[in-house]
């Protein structure tokens, strides 16, 4: 009796309450650049003059999490370069134009040219830092943008380059440093040949160095190298880099080529070129992205006096992995998509592309948006067989085996549109030979392919009973229509009855539809087979229909069905009144 | 010619009295496939020259090259009793001397066990065979087991009489006492395997219950065909003369008397069995052989043999047989046997009904399954599927056990995992036909009556392998079959051209649906994996891919075991892991399972879908578990049947309810995949000790728990003294003595163990019953003949998990490190095991 006079615990008690768990970075002691490192590595000044030149007056400043510590002194700089910028400006401005009266203060000169009507040419420039990104670092991240109403956004680190709808964007690619000679001298000993034909390609943050890497290799007699320089197209033969022009009108070309890539590219570009080369080489540069700590540098001249000629990067198991993963589509009723970008342009065209798709193998879509994606948000939705990342080229290619020491892994399959669409492919055309695209454009745009699967009849063909039989019988009696097949699951190696809900269902309200089309059709009961799914507003909904059988807890009270539970505690008179005072029994006394 | 219509057959479909259902099992290479030849040749379908070399049920070029059979094969055939006075005999009144005999001839080899399993399903009685010189085996007793379990009654044939007495050169009484051996050594298998419900199913020679033969020269007995020989020459009582015709029996001939001792007045009497029965065996073989040209007419006359012309010139064995199939034609004795002794479907289905069905016993469909009622609901089950000459589709071979099926019947189609009223695994399909198999061919026909075995088209993209057909909305499952092999072994395939990959992938689904026991997935790795229960096994399954389920060119691995991880002590702390938002925190610790309770839920003896009361009993009184921690199972796992428990030992932790599907759905998570080598978890057991929660539900949604529980249950794994289980094979080697020497060697290099070793009586055969590991099986078979001079034989076959001995999995340098080390970079994962650090979060 006692224990149930503690009022039940509606809010976390103190004790339960747990300390903020980020671990605490001491900022001193992280290495600070120089004035003149920060001005270079963020190109303060080509920033300014392109602000300038565009005219652009109010600025968001977009930083990857690892460069944050950076932004206080970026934004000083760019504050006060912009602000003598405008000085000089101003200088030559009234120099010109003598019959205006010169005011110092910035606001007098607002109210002047207001009044005047002249355009708010040398307004003074705002800066924003926006201090998170929605998404992937690598995106241009507009929402946040647009909500300082930015005329510009300044992008730092490196970038997915995708389009942008709405801003403009000033990318600073944060340049790192690179060993020329140790560079070249592990490309001599890849490549004996020099004849041999080779992309040269860098991580953005290496890019400019390439110039002089390529002028060093010719020097050494390699006559076949391509240096291409970055364009803004992920879709690219290279993403994101120009492309010879003959090899643009035949991709087979690349096809002889080796690559040699300059430190350790994203995966799905990894991935997305593993089939266009002949091999590819990376050098490494010792930093997986391209903002690690200073303290890990690449190998210079003399610590590997000796240098070694790389060894292929070979993308085999990892492709054959992601084929694991999206085998697992064709078997799971519901999918999940999972918008990880709304900066980048056409992805409601590829959205809706994506929706048929899955609509089309008779499966269930959810469409969720939860910003930055971890594995927590992601398996709040149980019902989710799987999910289908609507990403930039770049983040779109969920790690499933990252995060093990932290959020943990992901719950649930997540795969790129890519995969999804050769996962609906049908198994008479799905083929997994190395092709693979990261990103959704061009997504479900190929003709012929979004039927799905063809399903066979019977051995002889279907039989003709169907015809006639419907006659006059009523279906609400509860006569059932023949079923589709089960799907085999490729993963498990069983049948899965359960991978095409809609389908299933649509045939049945179709039909039903029709048989009593005339009026009367919204108020009339129907019986519900055993077996159908849970509809919501007359549309089959499968994730209702999880909830409604998968899962045990179906809120107060259904307790008491959990079956070892049988002794509850005893039931007790409860307090009544009013909020003022409540009272136990007769008890006068208000509690 | 065929001596039968399908008309015919189908008229004696409807007389559920006159029909027998039975397979022939036996231990590989006793000579069913042999036998069954002289049963298909009585029905006039083969040649009798051909009977005994045509294998006929041994339907695949394969099973010929090889000698052995691979798939069950069933045929329908028209039987009549030579003497129709003995259908007084049959127990149950019988009018009409027809009979319909559904014969399944099964597979001896271990490998293919799973098909004999299937075969029983849908009989009622089975002909084991024995062969005399080798007597009872490993898989004789195997395949009497499960006929036993599934209410299956025996008769027995003891075979290749005609070895023991051209080879070894026995004497009647050496034979007799063989022969006894051989019968006890059955009987003990049947009375260890007693169910009240079957009754006493040991078998008797003087009942009847045995017969002797040779099914390669086609002839066989029964005492009571010798009975009901002499009851008429001499005037006696049949039955009182099969009783004497048997055991300590002597017929005095000087006083014409009967009596129990062997000796008269100090001379030996010759036991009847050996001068009765043997004796004119005895004499015709000994005349036959030994070339006594004057002898043999005169024996014929005697035994009332008749030859023909051409006949008559035959000599040495070609005329033994034709005298001996004259004299004793194996087909009569078989089929009086059988039509005597094994039971009609009316008879067996009432017995049977409730080990066969999962619903209640007084249900609609589990009386017309009691009754085999033709006019009652449908329910038949499908037991397996057997190609059909157009590629990719099947026949679904079953049984209609109530209600009669046709074609253009609706029925619904309830898969392995089907529960009434849930719509999982549940479609409504019409038949398109119905069909006898009739060994290759089959025929077809309009429409089977419950008790009969028979073909179906049109449904075999609902099942994959097996599963239940009835109209009834409220039917149950007829029950899954648990089958004595499992998919120990594995092998990967790709395609060595990429666009052949739709090509492997469909021959997969093909595969998987043509063998009750193969398992065809897609690894985590990507790999396609074929898993079977053996060498041979996947040797067979891998061929018809490539030769035909796929027909492209297949690059094949090595073979490898599947491992499972477990842990050997309780967990050395409590582990503790806190969800991402760091509000909710879960205690665990993980033990071991008790090996017994492993092995129970893998048997299906306890189970998620048992009532969780019965559950908890069957626990505490068989396995010593708290009685609350029993009735607090959350759940099993992998796949929520497998041999892993989650069991609740927290005390009133609010909102628990709320999150036990979350927490279920991570250990559902982590035991598929354990934290060492990504391999399945096996018998452990996980205690949730305490729970912590936010008062919030949304800060105690699916997204902080389930990956939360998963991380709980890898530290409390890491944390409990983790270990690698290898599947280890029950290996039986028979071997003559001068070669036993070779068989240790090879079998102590490969880490096995002898633990039994027997002399079979009265032969120079030695048994060698062994433990080895299945991953050091691979090629075995070959090395030990290699090493025997090709005179041992071994049986392996699938009997339990062992820990990998040697060290922590943890530590790189102990073997189970180096094989946790291997996996992993197959797995292409970092080939270190993280620590438990790294799931666990500190307070
Ligand atoms: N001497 C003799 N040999 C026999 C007899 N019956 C079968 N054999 C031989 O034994 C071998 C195996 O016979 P099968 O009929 O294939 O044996 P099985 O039991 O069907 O073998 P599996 O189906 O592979 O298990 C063949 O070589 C037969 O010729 C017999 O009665 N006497
Ligand atoms: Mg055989």
């Amino acid at each position: 009796m006692s224990a149930t006079k503690v009022a039940p615990i509606l809010s976390t008690p103190d004790t339960h309450v747990f300390g903020d768990p980020t671990p605490f970075i001491d900022v001193q002691s992280l290495p600070k650049l120089s004035d003149e490192q920060l001005h270079s590595q963020y190109e303060i000044h080509r920033t300014i003059n392109e602000i300038t030149v565009g005219g652009w007056k109010r600025i968001a400043l977009q930083f990857p999490d690892e460069m944050l510590v950076d932004a206080p002194r970026v934004f000083e700089a760019l504050s006060h370069g912009l602000e003598d910028a405008r000085k000089r400006r101003k200088i030559s401005h009234s120099s010109s134009e003598d019959g205006i009266e010169n005011h110092d203060s910035g606001r007098n000169l607002v109210n002047y040219m207001g009044k005047l009507g002249i355009a708010s040419e040398d307004l003074p420039e705002k800066v924003y830092i926006l201090a998170d990104t929605s998404y992937g670092a690598c995106c241009v991240d507009e929402i946040a943008a647009e909500h300082v109403d930015a005329d510009v956004v300044v992008h730092y680190g490196r970038a997915c380059l995708s389009p942008t709808s709405r801003l403009p964007v000033i990318y600073v690619f944060t340049s790192k440093a690179l060993d020329l000679e140790a560079t070249t001298d592990t490309f001599i000993q890849t490549y004996p040949e020099r004849d041999k034909k080779i992309v040269l390609m860098a991580d953005i943050p290496y890019s400019h160095h390439l110039q002089q890497l390529y002028g060093l290799l010719q020097d050494e007699g390699y006559t076949n190298i391509f240096a291409p320089s970055i364009i803004h197209d992920p879709s690219s033969l290279l993403p994101n880099r120009t492309v010879p022009n003959d090899i643009k009108q035949d991709a087979d070309k690349l096809h002889p080529y080796s690559l040699f890539h300059i430190s350790e590219p994203p995966t799905s570009l990894l991935l997305t070129l593993s089939s266009r080369f002949e091999s590819i080489y990376i050098y490494p540069t010792n930093s997986s992205s391209a903002f690690s700590l200073p303290s890990t540098r690449p190998p210079s001249r003399n610590e590997t006096t000796n240098p070694q000629p790389l060894a292929p990067a070979t993308t085999t198991p990892l492709l054959r992995r992601r084929y694991a993963l999206l085998c697992t589509l064709p078997s799971v009723p519901i999918i999940g998509i999972l918008i990880g970008t709304l900066s980048v342009r056409a992805y409601l065209p590829a959205l809706q592309r994506i929706r048929q798709l899955i609509a089309d193998v008779g499966k269930k879509s959810y469409t969720v948006v939860v910003g930055k994606v971890n594995a927590a948000k992601v398996a709040n939705f149980a019902e989710v067989g799987a999910w289908v990342v609507v990403g930039c080229w770049e983040s779109g290619l969920v790690d499933m085996k990252s995060g093990e020491g932290g959020g943990g892994r992901y719950w649930r399959p997540m795969v790129t549109p890519f995969e999804l669409e050769v996962a609906f492919r049908g198994e008479a055309q799905r083929v997994w030979g190395g092709e693979w695209k990261g990103g959704f454009e061009g997504v479900g745009e190929e003709k012929g392919m979004g039927g799905g699967e063809e399903r066979d009849g019977g051995v002889e063909g279907e039989d003709d009973g169907d015809g006639g039989e419907d006659g006059d019988e009523d279906r609400d009696s509860g006569s059932e229509e023949e079923s589709a097949p089960p799907e085999f699951d490729l993963r498990t190696g069983r049948y899965i009855s359960s991978a095409r809900p809609v389908e299933m269902s649509s045939n049945k309200a179709s039909n039903r539809g029709t048989k009593r089309g005339n009026g009367h059709a919204a108020n009339a009961l129907i019986k519900r087979a055993t077996g159908d799914v849970a509809r919501i507003g007359g549309e089959a909904s499968p994730g209702a229909e999880f909830l409604r059988s998968m899962r045990t807890w179906q809120g107060l009270g259904s307790d008491f069905e959990i079956g070892y539970q049988e002794d509850g505690a005893t039931v007790e008179e409860g307090r009544k009144g009013l909020a003022r005072g409540y009272t136990v029994g007769d008890d006068d006394l208000r509690k | 010619m065929v001596n039968f219509t399908v008309e015919e057959i189908r008229g004696l479909m409807d007389n559920p009295a006159n029909i027998r259902n039975m397979s022939v099992i036996a231990h590989v290479d006793h000579g069913k496939s042999t036998l069954t030849d002289s049963l298909v040749q009585r029905a006039g379908i083969i040649s009798a020259a051909k009977a005994g070399e045509a294998r006929f049920t041994d339907t695949r070029p394969d099973e010929q090259e090889r000698g052995v059979t691979i798939k069950s094969t069933a045929i329908s055939l028209y039987a009549t009793l030579k003497d129709a006075e003995d259908l007084k005999d049959i127990p149950v009144k019988t009018d009409k001397n027809d009979f319909l005999v559904n014969l399944i001839d099964s597979p001896g080899h271990v490998d293919f066990s799973s098909e004999v399993t299937a075969a029983l399903r849908v009989t009622d009685g089975a002909l084991v065979v024995v062969d005399t010189v080798e007597g009872v085996c490993v898989q004789t007793e195997t395949v009497l087991r499960q006929a036993l379990g599934e209410r299956i009654k025996p008769v027995v044939i003891i075979n290749k009489v005609d070895r023991a007495l051209l080879e070894l050169q026995v004497t009647k009484e050496d034979l007799y006492q063989n022969f006894s051996r051989v019968i006890e050594s059955v009987n003990v298998v049947i009375a260890t395997y007693f169910d009240k419900a079957l009754g006493d199913v040991q078998v008797y020679p003087d009942k009847g219950t045995i017969c002797f033969g040779s099914g390669l020269h086609g002839w066989a007995f029964t005492i009571r065909q010798f009975a009901a020989r002499y009851s008429k020459k001499f005037g006696v009582d049949k039955n009182k003369l099969m009783e004497r015709l048997w055991g300590d029996n002597y017929f005095n001939p000087a006083t014409k008397k009967w009596t129990k001792s062997s000796q008269h007045e100090g001379k030996e009497l010759e036991r009847s069995f050996n001068s009765f029965i043997l004796d004119p065996i005895f004499r015709i073989f000994g005349a036959v052989m030994n070339f006594k040209k004057d002898e043999i007419p005169k024996l014929l006359e005697k035994l009332e043999i008749k030859l023909s012309g051409d006949e008559k010139d035959l000599e040495g064995k070609q005329l033994l047989k034709v005298v001996m199939r004259k004299f004793l034609p194996a087909a009569d004795a078989l089929l009086e046997m059988m039509i005597l002794h094994l039971p009609s479907p009316i008879t067996a289905q009432k017995y049977r009904m409730e080990t066969l069905y999962e619903g209640p016993p007084d249900d609609e469909a589990a009386i017309a399954i009691r009754d085999c009622d033709a006019k009652g609901t449908l329910m038949l089950y499908v037991s397996k599927m057997v190609p059909t000459s157009d590629k990719g589709r099947f026949y679904a071979f079953g049984r209609v056990f109530s209600g009669t099926v046709r074609s253009g019947l609706k029925v619904r189609i309830q898969g392995p995992n089907y529960t009434p009223g849930k719509k999982e695994d549940l479609f409504v399909k019409a038949i398109q036909r119905t069909i006898l198999m009739m060994g290759r061919n089959i025929e077809p026909i309009e429409d089977v009556p419950a008790g009969n075995i028979l073909g179906l088209v049109g449904i075999d993209q609902f099942l994959l392998k097996s599963g239940t057909l009835t109209t009834s909305e409220t039917a149950h499952n007829l029950k899954v079959m648990k089958f004595s092999v499992s998919p120990v072994v594995q092998r990967s395939v790709e395609v060595k051209n990429a666009n052949d990959l739709p090509k492997l992938v469909e021959g997969l689904k093909r595969l998987s649906k043509s063998d009750p026991c193969v398992l065809t997935y897609i690894a985590e790795t990507g790999e396609h994996v074929v898993a079977g229960a053996g060498e041979l096994h996947l040797e067979i399954c891998l061929k018809d891919l490539e030769e035909d389920h796929a027909g492209v060119p297949l690059r094949i691995s090595d073979p490898v075991v599947g491992y499972r991880e477990t842990v050997q002590e309780e967990s050395s702390m409590t582990a503790l892991s806190k969800s991402p938002n760091k509000h909710n925190r879960l205690y665990l610790k993980a033990q071991p399972l008790d090996e017994d309770v492993a092995k129970d839920i893998e048997a299906g003896r306890i189970g998620p879908r048992d009532d969780f009361k019965a559950r908890a009993r069957i626990l505490a009184d068989e396995h010593g578990w708290d009685v609350t921690d029993a009735r607090k199972i959350w759940c099993f796992g992998p796949d929520t049947t497998g041999a892993n428990l989650l069991v609740d030992q927290t005390k009133a932790v609010q909102y628990l309810n709320e999150i036990k599907d979350s927490v279920v759905s991570g250990f559902q998570w982590a035991t598929k995949e354990g934290p060492v080598a990504e391999e399945p978890m096996r018998s452990i057991r996980f205690n949730i000790l305490d729970v912590t929660l936010h008062a919030d539900a949304i800060h105690r949604g699916g997204g902080q728990i389930i990956p939360t529980a998963r991380r709980a249950l890898y530290a409390a794994t890491l944390l409990a003294s983790p270990g690698i289980q290898e599947p280890v094979y029950l290996c039986e080697i028979q071997v003559p003595e001068q070669a036993m020497g070779g068989i240790y060697g090879v079998l102590t290099r490969r880490r096995g163990h002898v633990f039994e070793e027997n002399q079979r009586p009265g032969t120079p055969l030695f048994n060698v019953k062994s433990y080895l590991p299945v991953n050091e099986s691979f090629g075995f078979t070959a090395d030990l003949r290699s090493h025997t001079a090709g005179q041992a034989f071994p049986q392996m076959v699938f009997d339990h998990w062992q820990v990998l001995p040697g060290g922590s999995p943890l530590d790189k340098t102990t073997k189970p490190g180096q094989v946790v080390e291997e996996t992993r970079k197959r797995k292409g994962i970092k080939p270190d095991v993280p620590g438990y650090e790294n799931y666990y979060d500190k307070l």
